[in-house]
């Protein structure tokens, strides 16, 4: 369980907070969306939890311990993570990139190997066709595979997901979200998924957790959310995407 | 058709001495580059990792880059107190340092910021950020300045030559002591191909490691297994050719900076400054040594100037060459013109011995002095007789003087304030090209060398020193003491020819060279031959 207590971050000194005063629990196997506008403070929020930002104040805790106690390279290690955009490295083959993680833990080669083919293949991609290709050379929605394959390739118990799926068309998108869905089931990882994406959030979240300007608005399944929204912000949120599906339903 | 074959002929004479010579440009090269590799990239690092670092490290290495190369070498000499290839790497790993740690820099720099924070949260240590990806992704710039860097360094190390580190500089050197065109091409077609040939051999390299992107055809397999390995070792191959080169003992040449520079009691070293008189002395004291005793001779010729040629002595570089005593009176010693030649010799070896651990052996006889020379015609036209003469048209005259003379106190300095002579314009001009200048009509008034043999060749008029400013400046052979102690038989042998050289041979021996464009050794053969001493 990852734990958030009253967790700010300033990056002006306090007079505009990127995140303001966020508590809340992300439960072991559950996949929590993170979802906001740009500006919001989701990404942050993300970061914070590895230590790729420090928080201005409050704690968080993973598995019962402060992160501020351990050493961030060795947290960064145990938890998977999938940038926006890519965020592959365009000097190593997908496989190397997909090993980097065991290989920083110290693998010996051999298993290296073996676990960043099982990854390809189960990430969809054949690790024949793929393995020693550079990034460049395969199609968005190819490379953000290898991005998942990356982040689950150490095994770690939790998963970061910052808008993985963010630059992919729409078909690509639904496809992968399927996937990621299936995957889940496979291999029950908590999974931190952040998007701006209202569908995204209430196909792939057990929980969503929405943000706005830093803080937390409300946090709760999809049912609690659509039925009793807690706040105004929330309720035109959800309502404004509805009422573009009815029109869309009605030109059917 | 003759022409040709006369090239031809000259160059197949050199060839073992081009190879030698090749073999050390490319040493001094390969060496300085890789010198400034294993500094630059790290120090490009510093730059990038620490922001404070940055404007120090990239001003202060610039600032490296802006001091000339003769200076750089000049400073390095007085610093190490030595001459040879040690100096001559120093400044030209300072010079590369520059365009590596840049790029090495901008390299790093264009890294993408996401694919930063990617290696930061996946978990690498900033080490493992720098070696898995920032360092591979900066590769292609980096490699970019190691070839600025390197094809840099094939041109200024032709300068190394001036403080005795040999390469094809030692070719152009000699060509413009002698103002012999085809020694200068000799020198400088060579590293210009060098340069192409480094150039290209650093860009195989490149190809060589980069990871190839798609997955075999047979010709692909065989590429990979021969070409791309041959191609990495490419430039390692030509350093490792430089060596031999350079290092091979069958090479009969010798004078290598870099196979013979252990210090053997039995060879004598001598030094030359870099124009025609000092080559023709040099030889001379080393043709007398060969012959009158069992020692050998290593020539340390074409040394750039009073400055490095003292350096060596005193740092025992070489073990003598020949100074003029106006010019150790006034530019070593920093003392006062002393008119009177006997006493200035007495006075200059007395210091010597003191201050140097070095001595005065007998003079050749004559007198290499300044002086301030016209074209013929205009002394006559113009009715200009004396230094004094000039001191009224001076205004509308230009005058071309070599860079020692305008700085020396025994120079322009010396008779601006002697004379009150202020000339129209002055021009800085290579003491083997000045006659050249006034004979065309570029320039109107030179610091000649009395002893010079252009002075009647091209019809130029030496003005009468009416002040008696210039110095005596006998010229005499300077021997380190510990050198002399050894074998004391060098006085006598060295004292064979003294004072029977006169202005007039010595003048003559000049334009032998320049004019005839003989070489000195066979110059200085004639010479001995005809007084018998050979």
């Amino acid at each position: 369980m990852i734990s958030l207590k009253h967790v700010s971050k300033s990056f002006d000194g306090g007079t505009h907070p990127a995140v303001d005063d966020v508590s809340l629990d992300i439960r072991e196997g559950e996949t929590l969306v993170l979802l906001g506008s740009s500006g919001s403070g989701k990404t942050t929020l993300l970061k914070l939890t590895n230590r790729l930002l420090e928080p201005t104040s409050g704690t968080i805790e993973v598995d019962g311990e402060d992160i501020a106690t351990k050493d961030p390279i060795l947290l960064r290690r145990s938890i998977g993570y999938v940038f926006q955009g890519i965020g592959l490295f365009p000097n190593m083959t997908v496989e190397e990139n997909v090993a980097i993680v065991p290989r920083l833990l110290g693998w010996a080669s051999e298993k290296r190997r073996a676990r960043a083919r099982d990854l390809l293949r189960l990430v969809g991609l054949e690790p024949a066709a793929h393995a020693d290709r550079f990034p460049d050379e395969l199609s968005g929605g190819q490379q953000q595979r290898v991005g998942v394959a990356r982040a689950l390739a150490a095994d770690p118990d939790y998963l970061l997901m910052d808008e993985p799926f963010g630059a992919l068309d729409a078909l690509t998108r639904d496809i992968l979200q399927q996937e990621l869905l299936a995957l889940r089931e496979q291999l029950k990882k908590t999974i931190v998924f952040v998007t701006h994406d209202i569908f995204e959030a209430l196909t792939l979240g057990d929980r969503l957790a929405v943000l706005h300007a830093g803080r937390l608005e409300q946090i709760g399944t999809r049912e609690e959310i659509l039925r009793t929204p807690a706040t105004d912000f929330v309720r035109e949120l959800f309502a404004k995407p509805a009422q573009q599906l009815a029109a869309y339903g009605e030109l059917l | 058709m003759t022409a040709t074959v006369e090239w031809l002929s000259f160059v197949a004479e050199r060839l073992p001495e081009l190879w030698l010579r090749t073999g050390e440009h490319l040493m001094l090269t390969g060496v300085s580059t890789i010198a400034a590799i294993l500094v630059g990239i790290p120090l490009g690092v510093a730059a990038a990792r620490v922001r404070w670092l940055r404007s120090p490290l990239t001003g202060g290495v610039g600032i490296l880059q802006t001091i000339p190369s003769l200076a750089m070498l000049a400073i390095l000499l007085a610093l190490l107190q030595r001459i040879g290839a040690v100096p001559a790497i120093i400044a030209l790993t300072l010079y590369a340092l520059l365009p590596i740690m840049r790029n090495t820099l901008a390299g790093l720099e264009a890294v993408s910021p996401e694919v930063v924070e990617a290696a930061r949260g996946i978990g690498m240590s900033t080490r493992q950020r720098l070696w898995l990806v920032e360092l591979p992704l900066s590769i292609p710039v980096i490699i970019a300045g190691i070839r600025t860097a390197a094809v840099l360094s094939v041109g200024v190390a032709t300068l190394s030559a001036f403080i005795g580190a040999g390469g094809l500089g030692e070719f152009i050197n000699r060509g413009l002591a002698l103002s012999n065109t085809e020694l200068i091409l000799l020198g400088a077609v060579p590293a210009a191909l060098l340069a192409l040939t480094v150039d290209g051999s650093i860009a195989a390299f490149q190809w060589g490691i980069r990871r190839r992107r798609s997955r075999g055809t047979p010709f692909r397999g065989m590429v990979d297994r021969i070409a791309r390995p041959l191609a990495v070792a490419s430039p390692l191959v030509l350093l490792v050719a430089g060596g031999f080169a350079c290092l091979s003992t069958s090479n009969p040449f010798s004078g290598s900076a870099w196979a013979s520079s252990a210090t053997d009691a039995q060879t004598i070293r001598i030094g030359s400054k870099n124009f025609t008189e000092q080559l023709i002395l040099g030889e001379l004291m080393g043709q007398l040594i060969e012959t009158h005793t069992d020692l050998s001779v290593e020539r340390r010729f074409n040394l750039g100037g009073t400055m490095i040629s003292h350096g060596a002595l005193v740092s025992g570089g070489i073990d003598l060459y020949a100074e003029y005593t106006g010019t150790a009176l006034t530019a070593v010693l920093e003392r006062s013109v002393i008119p009177d030649p006997a006493r200035a010799y007495e006075v200059v070896d007395r210091e010597y011995r003191q201050r140097f651990s070095a001595q005065w052996l007998q003079p050749f006889g004559f007198n290499n002095t300044y002086t301030i020379t016209i074209r013929r015609f205009d002394a006559t036209s113009r009715g200009l007789r004396t230094i004094s003469d000039l001191i009224p048209v001076a205004a509308s005259l230009r005058a071309g003087f070599s860079a020692e003379f305008s700085e020396r106190p025994d120079g322009y300095p010396g008779i601006r304030s002697a004379y009150g002579l202020r000339f129209g314009e002055v021009r800085d001009l290579d003491p083997a090209l000045m006659y050249q200048a006034i004979a065309s009509g570029e320039v109107d008034v030179i610091a000649a060398f009395a002893t010079d043999g252009r002075i009647e060749a091209f019809d130029l008029q030496p003005l009468e020193d009416d002040r008696r400013f210039f110095p005596p400046y006998q010229a005499a052979p300077v021997i380190r003491t510990e050198t002399l102690q050894a074998h004391p038989e060098l006085a006598q042998v060295l004292g064979l020819l003294a004072g029977v050289i006169d202005d007039a041979t010595m003048q003559r021996l000049n334009y032998a060279v320049d004019e005839d464009k003989r070489s000195p050794a066979e110059v200085v053969q004639e010479l001995l031959e005809r007084r018998g001493l050979l």
